[in-house]
């Protein structure tokens, strides 16, 4: 694993802001993190950068701890953060110029190519730069390391549909050549499409964890009775769930049910039911998010 | 120890200031030189006789001393020019080492770098002490030419007055440090400078009470002020540097531990997300 995290925790005062995280991350791998604002997601990566002193429990980075030996994990890992904030009286050049001497293994080539790729004008001062260009500006300095993981937390934000694309591309290829990355995000549909396993943070807790190939196979049911729903037959209660929390399962005659895997051992058992209606859809990462975020 | 990357970028920070403050010490002897010979040494020591006595204790040397070339040149040294711009140029640099970068939310991206956040401070603390280091040369230099070549040419040794601009050094370091040290515990730069200002004010009315009245001697003690004072040093004995070694040892020794428990506290501290 090159990221594990044991029962990490960070509290302020009566405030839990990360509550015993257990996760793993394994190399090449992109890992999503997703939640809500206050989830704990940029706690727990402050914590790996060890901008944070952990409150109790433990978190490595290639077997480095965060917390005793931040220059080591540092020296692994290139972060962009949430809302990245450069030196405002220098120029993009200088910006990158300054980073690529910073860290050594920082190319100042491949800043620019990464630049003009994201067609960032980096003669402008970044004092004159949209928020869009300051955040492709600390993109192309993240970019141009070759740490083996790169950290991104909402490195789409304030940027165009093109740029997006851009950058999805971008992570995809840095993962290609054997990056790991965590890919924080609010954008559901960007995790889905570019990450291949993902994370849910409610509360400063981790509350789901599946690879998104997983995800991908469960489907949805929501389907109208003409009777009230009987429940769900002993032999297929490994197959089929009723989503907990569900408006519609309020009433009796409606249900929402999850398979997490294939519909074929559901269908004998659905043709037999006195269905008015019944949609059945691909689960995706946006039913489960709402799930834990909206209450199904 | 020291990060070539952050070096330059805290000469590129501090640049308009020092250029500021040097043109400002650069010109000020000069100026400063010219008003003095306006007033001829009589009208001047009349002048000087009209000061209630009490009064004559704040200047910290006899006033016998003052109403000399060299006295009325040394007294360029506790003008607010000098004062405020050494501690202007210590309190400004000093909070933009942690603080300041912290609020602008610029730290971050720096420190997720391979670098020390040890490494981070001395940088820019030696950058600050190397600045006010130029900028007392600069006033050297132009007190040197001022006095040799103004007004006064010939009248007044200009070496007489190296003691005191080591002394205004030392007010800078003390400034620095303390402002170092208040900005590497706080998150806002704005709450550094306020503290620092409020240290400020409290140190020079410590130091006016003090000189002021016998029973509240003890008051000035608490004053870093009390080892600047730069009319002191130009009498051009070894006196004089011996006394520039004790007030310099306290306030160099003040910047320097300060900045050394700074350094300490930011490579303990939590480093917030910026706002």
């Amino acid at each position: 694993m090159l990221v594990s995290t044991d029962r990490l925790t960070k509290r302020y005062g009566r405030f839990t802001a990360l509550d015993a995280c257990t996760l793993t991350v394994p190399r090449g791998e992109i890992f999503g993190l997703l939640g809500p604002n206050g989830a704990g997601k940029t706690t727990l990566l402050r914590l790996l950068l060890g901008f944070l002193a952990p409150t109790s429990g433990t978190g490595t980075v290639a077997s480095h701890d965060c917390a005793t030996e931040s220059l080591a994990v540092r020296s692994r890992v290139a972060y962009l953060p949430g809302e990245a904030r450069l030196f405002r009286r220098m120029t993009g050049k200088e910006v990158l110029a300054f980073f690529a001497r910073l860290r050594p293994a920082c190319s100042l080539d491949q800043a620019t190519r990464v630049a003009d790729r994201l067609g960032l004008d980096t003669s402008r001062q970044v004092t004159r730069m949209s928020t869009g260009m300051r955040q492709k500006l600390a993109l192309c300095a993240v970019m141009a390391t070759d740490a083996e993981l790169v950290i991104l937390d909402e490195p789409t934000a304030n940027l165009d549909p093109t740029a997006r694309a851009e950058v999805l591309d971008i992570v995809r290829e840095a993962n290609a050549i054997g990056r790991t990355v965590i890919f924080s995000s609010h954008v559901l549909s960007e995790v889905e499409e570019a990450c291949d396993r993902v994370v849910i943070m409610r509360a400063g807790s981790p509350v789901f964890e599946q690879s998104i190939a997983e995800i991908r196979r469960g489907h949805r049911i929501t389907a109208r009775l003409a009777e009230p729903f009987a429940g769900i037959p002993t032999l297929l209660a490994d197959h089929v769930a009723l989503v907990p929390g569900a408006a519609e399962n309020d009433s009796r005659n409606r249900v929402v049910l999850e398979a997490a895997e294939s519909l074929a051992p559901l269908l004998g058992w659905l043709a037999t039911l006195p269905v008015i209606e019944m949609a059945i859809e691909p689960i995706g990462l946006t039913a489960v998010y709402d799930r834990f975020h909206r209450g199904g | 120890m020291f990060n070539r990357a952050v070096w330059h970028q805290a000469w590129g920070d501090q640049k308009i200031l020092l250029a500021a403050i040097v043109s400002l010490w650069a010109a000020f002897p000069w100026l400063y030189l010219w008003l003095q010979s306006q007033v001829p040494m009589g009208d001047f020591q009349m002048i000087l006789k009209l000061i209630p006595e009490d009064w004559q204790k704040l200047s910290g040397v006899p006033i016998a001393d003052v109403a000399t070339p060299v006295g009325r040149v040394a007294l360029a040294f506790v003008d607010p020019m000098i004062v405020l711009g050494a501690t202007v140029w210590g309190v400004t640099r000093g909070s933009d080492i942690v603080s300041g970068p912290l609020e602008r939310g610029t730290l971050e991206m720096v420190l997720a770098a391979p670098v020390r956040r040890t490494a981070v401070y001395a940088t820019h603390a030696a950058a600050t002490i190397i600045g006010g280091a130029i900028a007392c040369g600069v006033l050297l230099a132009s007190i040197w030419t001022a006095v040799a070549f103004g007004p006064w040419a010939g009248k007044v040794d200009p070496s007489l007055f190296t003691p005191a601009v080591l002394n205004v050094l030392g007010l800078m370091t003390c400034m620095a440090g303390l402002a170092g040290l208040v900005s590497a515990a706080g998150s806002h730069r704005s709450h550094a400078i306020g503290i620092m200002c409020g240290f400020y004010v409290v140190s020079l009315l410590a130091k006016l009470v003090g000189r002021m009245s016998d029973r509240f001697e003890a008051v000035g003690w608490l004053s870093v002020f009390n080892a600047f004072e730069p009319q002191r040093l130009v009498a051009g004995t070894a006196e004089s540097w011996w006394l520039l070694a004790r007030y310099d040892a306290i306030l160099v020794g003040i910047g320097l531990s300060a900045f050394v428990a700074g350094a300490i506290i930011f490579a303990r501290r939590d480093l917030p997300a910026p706002l």
